[in-house]
């Protein structure tokens, strides 16, 4: 049924509309226009009041001493002036390379690990009527409010035993369980939208549930594979307190810890400080204007029923 | 008698059975552990002595009125924050269902501080806070507001509101997102009847839109309770608990007990105190959310 929504008259419409839009967009991106502004500033000009919203001077000074000294073409400096004025170059710049590097092997292995653990089992929540079925939901959905502070203290302490503190396995593991229970509730309500009759179908024709999940759900499921896969990528990208507890050297330590640290570093620039910021930034930025739509269907997908 | 399986049965147990292994080791076992950690006295310090104490962890936490303040903190912290999203993101909701050139651009923009870390999102708030250099000094100095640079996150009495503002700005997507399915379910002839019936635009609005609204309203309000009162990365990153304990609430306790006393028995009792508080008040999200599938 198409009938219009209600509506203001045309042109005082148009100006509340091009008012409010004005708003949002100021509201939404203002404090990220100002953090890529400063990642390109002189620090003399960043710390000149009143501040210059556009860099006179636009550098990429802090980006290319960040790619240098990561990939060991550079040294930081022992001491000196600042980076984006003289070539002074802080001894963190170095990890965030590494540190990149880290961020992303956790988030692609959790990505891989929880299409491997949720598909199956949002497929049997919501395609086979099996006894139990309300109590894995419930138990599923409980899991996902459980907040992550509290599972701080137990995870510690057995990661600790189990000699695994400062790896990479140890946040793959904690990140996996935190966000497979979403991923399941994601899956699953794709999973229900699609017609029982298909899965009758190819039962009748001798599929096992098995066959039938790999041939027939899974190819039409690819929308929300990528949703989920784009939620467990950012969130693994993103974590921040369980890092903080497991990780303690530059071996296992992911972009949020390195930036983090970089926050409370009086010896940096704040020039340099925003350039971090950037390139924590950038990467789920790009994945989230680039898959807006998978994304806002997860969402809506994984959202509660009114 | 022996439980008997049909086919179906053992098909769904087998699937289920990395997600049962994965949500058991690390998730169902560490509350347990946690449990049986918060009736102990441990502390790292002193490793050889860790003597049984029941239930005195919680009754010491409890007693505490360190503990209670930064319970009233996260309260306040909380209410600031649920309020501020629901109001904005009804507002961007309203906005993004209209139909207009323009809309998509919008759309895509709104993620953006969705996606962002929060460690991030802490950085770029703390250098906008900056007494010295930062932006919101310079931006009400050129308009005039106000004179001299202001201390912002120094300041004790607006230590929480500016954290809480950094908050809402990166909670604010998600929860548009969410409303505006609500806004979207609403039957387009509700407002077709309204019309005809000379209905003003403010009169739909409170009259159809809102009360269409509400069920919207009531989850993302307890979703996002329960993302406020167990927040930490902005307080970890913009004040550490300061200036003076100004923001001191209660995840910061816990990590200040645990990491920094290093006495991991009452820090335990602490975040089992929090979980269940949570798991309370996610009671209703998680049946209407059991509801749909």
């Amino acid at each position: 049924m198409i009938i219009a929504k209600p509506r203001l008259p045309g042109l005082l419409r148009g100006i509340g509309l091009a008012l409010a839009s004005a708003f949002m967009l100021a509201y939404v991106l203002a404090p990220i226009f100002w953090l890529v502004s400063s990642s390109l500033q002189q620090e003399a000009e960043l710390t000149s009041i009143p501040p210059h919203w556009i860099p006179d001077h636009p550098s990429l000074a802090n980006f290319r001493a960040i790619f240098l000294t990561g990939l060991g073409y550079a040294q930081p400096s022992a001491n000196g002036v600042d980076p984006t004025s003289g070539g002074f170059i802080p001894s963190v710049a170095g990890n965030l390379l590494p540190a990149m590097g880290n961020s992303l092997i956790v988030a692609g292995a959790v990505v891989l690990l929880n299409l491997l653990v949720g598909v199956p089992a949002a497929y049997a929540i919501a395609k086979i009527r099996f006894r139990g079925r309300s109590a894995a939901l419930y138990i599923i959905l409980a899991t996902r409010v459980v907040p992550d502070i509290a599972l701080v203290v137990p995870f510690f302490l057995v990661v600790r035993k189990l000699g695994m503190l400062d790896s990479l396995m140890s946040l793959i593991i904690t990140y996996l369980a935190i966000t497979v229970p979403f991923s399941v509730f994601v899956l699953a309500s794709f999973f229900e939208q699609m017609p029982d009759d298909l899965d009758r179908a190819a039962r009748v024709d001798g599929c096992s549930r098995l066959q039938v999940l790999l041939q027939v759900f899974l190819p039409l499921a690819l929308p929300a594979l990528v949703a989920v896969g784009l939620f467990a990528f950012l969130a693994s990208w993103n974590e921040f307190l369980l890092a903080l507890m497991f990780t303690q050297t530059a071996a296992s330590q992911t972009l949020p810890i390195i930036v983090a640290g970089i926050t409370s570093d009086f010896t940096v620039s704040f020039s340099f400080l925003n350039a971090a910021g950037v390139l924590a930034v950038l990467p789920p930025v790009l994945l989230a204007v680039i898959f807006e739509r998978y994304i806002v269907s997860g969402l809506t997908a994984g959202a509660v029923k009114g | 008698m022996a439980l008997r399986l049909s086919h179906d049965d053992r098909a769904a147990y087998s699937l289920l059975a990395a997600l049962a292994v994965v949500l058991m080791a690390v998730t169902a076992f560490p509350i347990l552990y946690s449990f049986w950690i918060s009736l102990f006295s441990i502390n790292l310090r002193r490793p050889r002595s860790q003597p049984f104490v029941g239930l005195e962890n919680y009754t010491h936490v409890l007693g505490d009125p360190v503990f209670w303040d930064s319970v009233g903190r996260t309260a306040v912290f909380s209410v600031i924050a649920v309020v501020s999203v629901l109001v904005i993101a009804t507002l961007v909701a309203i906005l993004l269902d209209q139909d207009f050139p323009g809309r998509r651009v919008l759309a895509v923009c709104l993620l953006i501080p969705w996606a962002i870390p929060s460690v991030a999102n802490g950085l770029m708030w703390k250098w906008i806070y900056d007494a010295n250099y930062g932006a919101l000094n310079g931006l009400l100095l050129q308009l005039g507001f106000i004179h001299s640079g202001m201390i912002w996150l120094g300041d004790g009495s607006k230590t929480i509101p500016l954290i809480a503002n950094a908050f809402i700005w990166k909670e604010v997507p998600l929860a548009a997102i969410l409303l505006l399915v609500t806004l979207k379910a609403i039957p387009a002839d509700l407002y077709a009847a309204g019309r005809v019936d000379g209905a003003t635009a403010w009169y739909r609005f409170v009259h159809i839109t809102f009360p269409a609204l509400r069920p919207g309203f009531l989850l993302v309000a307890l979703y996002e309770a329960m993302m406020a009162v167990r927040h930490f990365d902005l307080f970890f990153l913009l004040t550490e608990g300061g200036p003076g304990g100004a923001s001191d609430v209660v995840a910061w306790r816990i990590y200040v007990e645990t990491f920094r006393n290093l006495s991991f028995g009452t820090g335990a009792a602490m975040s089992y105190i929090l979980a269940i508080a949570t798991l309370l008040m996610s009671y209703v999200l998680i049946r209407s959310m059991a509801r749909k599938l």
